[in-house]
Order: structure tokens, then sequence, then C-alpha cells
């Protein structure tokens, strides 16, 4: 997993790569809640081919902090096979989404 | 013809749960498994290995064993952690708002929602749990 610091139309995005898993989620979430600690984030998972449910308690739990401190959280880019484990576990819900991380600043 | 099949028996451990899905990709690969399927093929592993390396205290070993039928894919997954039955633990609140959604829980909702036929025994000592993940979800 790589996590690439960037923004888009003035709000930061981390552009993910890889598998977000149990081996990897430690690191993701060190990275997102630092993010977090400075404004609104759009996460970008069009590069993640996996997430497991170690992977949605980090999502979860930047989601979580994002609302406490009144900033905004999405994810951007779902692969189909991402998606349906967000509809299966009810994130698509509780978690904003959008197609590209274009979408995701306008939105 | 001959059912591809993958078998995999490591000591428990978060490096381990790692080389369980590269395992889990590259059989995939190997025996065409559409994309989808694999996916939850790898959910399905990742989550009974990570349940023993997170609670299966004085456990030695988990053996995953993924065979391809018609039907899908048959899973065996064996471990001699303590009794433990993952389908009789509570289920998550799927449907609950960002601030009440407990962290836990998701893995093994996950397991049974992709999975059908789930049993599970304990025998000699061994956890035992068999399920099919079909084609057609």
């Amino acid at each position: 997993m790589e996590i690439t610091e960037t923004s888009e139309g003035g709000k930061a995005v981390a552009i993910l790569d890889g598998r977000l898993d149990t081996a990897t989620a430690a690191a993701a979430e060190a990275k997102l809640l630092a993010m977090l600690g400075q404004g609104a984030v759009i996460a970008d998972l069009s590069a993640v081919r996996y997430v497991s449910s170690a992977g949605l308690r980090v999502l979860l739990k930047a989601a979580k902090q994002a609302k406490a401190a009144g900033h905004g959280f999405a994810v951007a880019g779902l692969q189909p096979a991402v998606r349906e484990v967000f509809e299966i576990s009810g994130f698509d819900k509780i978690i904003p989404a959008y197609d590209t991380r274009a979408d995701a600043a306008a939105g | 013809m001959d059912q591809p099949r993958m078998t995999l028996r490591l000591p428990p451990g978060t490096e381990e749960v790692a080389r369980l899905l590269d395992e889990v990709e590259a059989f995939a690969e190997e025996a065409e498994i559409p994309t989808a399927l694999a996916m939850r093929l790898a959910l399905v592993a990742e989550e009974l290995a990570a349940n023993v390396v997170m609670h299966g205290t004085g456990a030695g070993y988990f053996a995953f064993t993924a065979t391809v039928t018609e039907a899908g894919v048959a899973i065996l997954f064996e471990d001699d952690g303590p009794a433990f039955d993952p389908l009789a633990a509570p289920e998550a609140a799927t449907g609950a708002g960002v601030d009440s959604r407990e962290v836990g829980g998701l893995g093994l909702h996950l397991l049974r929602k992709m999975t059908r036929g789930a049993a599970w025994e304990r025998a000699g000592g061994v956890n035992r749990l068999t399920c099919l993940l079909p084609r057609d979800h």
C-alpha cells in the first residue's frame, strides 16, 4: 500500500494504491488521521483493488474523526468489487462516495 | 477435469495474513476466478485468518483450503486456537449512522453475507469451518 498526498480543487487528497487490509491498515490509518488533523480529506481509492474489514475500520475511524472535527471526508473511484464490500457493510450510507476525486472536490 | 485447489498452513501473525492474501490472489489468477469472486475469496480468507491472529490466543497454526467447483469456491478453514464459532458472533449494525456505528464485527458480517451453507465444528482441539462462496452472488 502506497499513499500519495495531492490536492484537488483546494481539498487534500490521499491517493491509496494497493490492498487496504490487515497488514496495511495501521499505516493507512495514521496517514489519513494525520491529514484529517489539517482539514477535509478525499481518499482516492481508484488504485485500491481490495478492501477488507480491517480497511473498512480505517475508513470508519476517518469518517468519525472528520465528523467530530467538522471536516468533510469522502472516498472516490471505488472499483466494482470494493463498492460491493461498501454496500454489504452499509458504508455507502455513511461515507460519501464519488466517481472521481474531481467530483468529490466539487461535491 | 481436475478442480483447481490451493491449501496453505501458516503460523498466526499479521505477516502471514498478508502472505495468505498474496497466495490467494495468485491462485485466483491462475484458476481464472472472476474478479468479484476473487475479491470475496480474499476477504473471507483474510477475515478468518485475522480472527485467529487477533483472538486465537495460543493457536499454533491456521490452514486455508479453497477448491474451485461449478457452484463457486468451497472453503475449508482450520485452526487450533480456542473454541470459537464465528457463525454465532453478534451481527454488526450495518444500518447505524456514522456516530453510533461500531468499529468491530464487520469481518464476520461480510463472511456471513458472502458465503452459503457455512458450518462450524470443534473436534480434536481444532476449529473447522466450511462454507461455499457462490459464483452468482
